[in-house]
């Protein structure tokens, strides 16, 4: 068992989180985007070893915000609400 | 054509549901009023008199009426007489809404009461405070928090009669010194 801090509750048992994506995967905005956009949007996922920043939701308090992580050694770097006034 | 039914057992009458080991006494709690809040916290309790801070998971809830955290903008409050306040939108920048039949409400006491607790969540309740009453426990989203000495649970009304059963077993395993 991991604990994953949301940015609002503290410290939490990772089952009560939801993985949200890579951070920073906006979707392609406009009506001519390339179809390479859409393939990266889509299917393409940086997958590092090492430093990832990602999207989560804490599924109990709703809280949506970016975490940090090591995917090597599943040290929690950091985790940021999403939102302007929320963002830390 | 097969009875579905009979796959579930029937819910105890909350009314007068109680089980009581050494230990350990559980029943429901009836006849609360509650109802949601978002949006504008601090607006909704200028507006409706509700003071004191939103309790926490853990968190101590004291008086005839409380309010406790669920998120960064929503909160449940809760009182043993009428709210003198409408439901629907504010211009404050709030919203309340009524969900006293939405949410079931149980009442656990007693000196197991840590061991209890220790078989429905891993947050540790001694430990640092957590800003939402929201958690997992026993498997399913509840909202928990103490109340004088007992530890008050809401859960959705739907997941009444299941919670009851995994505390029915929870309660028979404290007093049989299990450790499940």
């Amino acid at each position: 068992m991991q604990l994953f801090p949301c940015p609002f509750c503290g410290p939490r048992d990772e089952t009560e989180f939801h993985y949200g994506g890579d951070a920073g995967n906006a979707r392609p905005d406009g009506a001519e985007v390339p179809i390479e956009s859409w393939t990266n949007y889509l299917y393409l996922r940086s997958n590092p070893k090492g430093t990832a920043r990602e999207i989560w939701v804490h599924m109990s308090c709703g809280e949506f915000f970016v975490m940090e992580r090591d995917t090597v050694t599943h040290k929690v770097l950091s985790s940021t609400a999403l939102g302007g006034e929320h963002a830390a | 054509m097969r009875d579905l039914a009979e796959k579930w057992s029937v819910p105890p009458d909350w009314r007068n549901a109680t089980i009581e080991v050494p230990g350990l006494k559980i029943g429901a709690v009836a006849g609360l009023h509650q109802r949601l809040v978002s949006g504008d916290l601090a607006a909704w309790a200028e507006a409706s008199g509700f003071d004191g801070p939103a309790v926490g998971a853990f968190g101590l809830a004291e008086g005839m009426r409380y309010s406790v955290r669920l998120a960064r903008d929503l909160l449940l409050a809760v009182s043993t007489t009428p709210f003198g306040m409408a439901t629907g939108w504010f211009s404050e920048g709030f919203a309340v809404t009524e969900i006293s039949a939405g949410l079931q409400v149980f009442e656990v006491e007693g000196p197991a009461l840590d061991a209890f607790i220790a078989r429905g969540t891993t947050l540790d309740p001694a430990g640092p405070p957590s800003a939402s009453a929201t958690l997992s426990f026993a498997g399913i989203g509840a909202i928990v928090y103490r109340r004088q000495r007992s530890l008050r649970i809401h859960v959705d009304r739907g997941l009444a009669a299941y919670l009851w059963t995994w505390m029915e077993t929870v309660a028979a395993n404290i007093a049989t010194g299990s450790r499940n």
